[in-house]
């Protein structure tokens, strides 16, 4: 046993060990998830992930074909029965109609909010083991993506948040993760109240609004949206639905179980907001509850 | 008689294959829908290290281990080094496991990866789950930690024989 501890290669697989604890030390005390050895290879990935990416969504379409052919063949022949009827009606409004819902589904965020920045980004990753069902996307510093910029989808329902930003990509805590909470407000009756994830709801695709007064008017099917108090999450953000209300375990107020406007687990498209009036300045401080960014080492792939 | 530079040539051929397969399971570890049944998706980085430390002994595992949950620690946006720590003892083990106590073949593989992938998810649950206090442990642990094991440990021959591959191609002629 004595000459076994004193091999060199045991010596080296020793040293091998002090240097990974190191970095990861390293990467903790500065903040950071990631050393400069992991961002030169997380470039290096980049562009087999696109790939490997871009693939799985061809595969699955091709797969998922021919596995709902009757489902599809169904749609087929209710599509064209619907199209019968369609050919009694205006051409020139069915155009301007089917123009006006692509439209809307694409660059609805662009046209409700002329005065953000935004980046669009491609989910090129996700880990088998992210519980809250954070990803990498394939934009980064490179595209203006910095750490704390909010994430949306296609039809600008608030995803989550940027926790990392290196050259080629960036890391986003979505808005499942009890480590990011925005301060919201229910669309109808104003009444506020702090979003944030729970892992008892997470699986089920579900987020909680929480603080909200006992007697609150809101009701199931509510809309919540951002506050943009504190200047860390811009305002009137869609987030989703209200799908149930229950009292919080104190019994002082209420919490709503939000159904987000999408589904986040299923993400393969989105869009960064890199600036908009009224963002905070580096180095400024937010109000605790408007909005927190939850600190690196709580906040990776498991939050 | 093998030259040294032939030699070299030969390992270098070896270990840049294994590189390949390493990042290739990396890719597809982190490819969004791939081969996922519900939440549960297989692991693709620990097989690949395992059968190399299978293929090549402790050390070289170990240190091949290494990277590979370096690759983990990067691609799944953890605290650098975590992962690392956790794959190379694993693969030092599992080498010397099967040096002194079972022999190398696909059944023993594919137990010897599915109680690895266990042991690094269960300790993963442990520090990143069970002791943060979220709701719920049980119901994640078996449905995600145990079908992730199962499913990994299922994808784990496709591993070996990729490795194994790579080391006949590359294995001295003498």
């Amino acid at each position: 046993m004595k000459d076994f501890f004193s091999t060199v290669k045991f010596k080296l697989l020793a040293g091998l060990v002090v240097v990974l604890a190191g970095m990861m030390a390293y990467a903790g005390a500065n903040g950071r998830l990631t050393a400069a050895p992991q961002e030169l290879l997380g470039a290096v990935m980049l562009p087999f992930q696109r790939i490997s990416a871009a693939m799985s969504g061809g595969v699955s379409q091709l797969v998922d074909k021919y596995t709902r052919i009757d489902a599809i063949m169904e749609e087929n022949e209710a599509l064209r029965q619907e199209n019968a009827a369609l050919r009694n009606q205006l051409v020139d409004y069915d155009r301007v109609r089917q123009e006006n819902e692509s439209f809307q589904s694409r660059y609805n965020i662009e046209r409700d909010h002329p005065e953000y920045t935004y980046a669009s980004g491609f989910v090129i990753g996700r880990d088998p083991l992210e519980q809250f069902f954070g990803f990498t996307i394939d934009k980064g510093t490179r595209d203006e993506v910095e750490r704390g910029d909010i994430v949306v989808s296609d039809q600008g329902y608030l995803v989550g948040r940027v926790i990392e930003a290196n050259l080629t990509s960036a890391k986003v805590l979505t808005i499942l993760s009890p480590s990011l909470n925005a301060a919201g407000v229910v669309s109808r009756t104003r009444d506020n109240g702090i979003l944030t994830g729970d892992s008892a709801y997470a699986p089920e695709g579900l987020c909680l609004f929480t603080n909200l007064s006992r007697d609150t008017l809101a009701t199931v099917g509510d809309q919540i949206i951002t506050t943009g108090l504190g200047g860390v999450f811009p305002p009137d953000i869609l987030v989703g639905t209200i799908r149930e209300l229950v009292p919080e375990s104190s019994g002082k107020s209420t919490m709503a179980v939000v159904q987000p406007g999408v589904e986040i687990e299923s993400l393969t498209h989105v869009f960064v907001i890199t600036s908009y009036d009224g963002e905070l300045l580096a180095g400024q401080e937010s109000t605790p509850d408007a909005g927190s960014l939850p600190a690196p080492d709580a906040s990776n792939g498991q939050e | 008689m093998e030259t040294r530079q032939k030699r070299r040539a030969r390992l270098l051929g070896k270990w840049f294959c294994y590189g390949c397969v390493l990042v290739l399971g990396g890719v597809l570890q982190t490819t969004p829908g791939l081969l996922t049944i519900g939440n549960v998706k297989p692991v693709f980085i620990l097989p690949v290290c395992l059968a190399v430390a299978v293929a090549e002994g402790a050390w070289a595992g170990a240190a091949f281990g290494a990277v590979g949950g370096l690759l983990w620690d990067l691609t799944a946006g953890r605290t650098a080094g975590l992962m690392a720590i956790g794959v190379l003892l694993l693969c030092f083990g599992a080498a010397i496991l099967l040096e002194l106590y079972l022999r190398a073949n696909r059944t023993n593989f594919l137990l010897l990866a599915g109680v690895g992938c266990l042991a690094i998810l269960s300790l993963d649950f442990l520090f990143n789950y069970l002791m943060r206090g979220y709701a719920r442990p049980a119901e994640r642990f078996l449905s995600v930690v145990l079908p992730t094991s199962v499913f990994t440990a299922a994808i784990s021959p496709l591993a070996w024989w990729l490795i194994l591959r790579a080391a006949a191609r590359f294995a001295s002629k003498e």
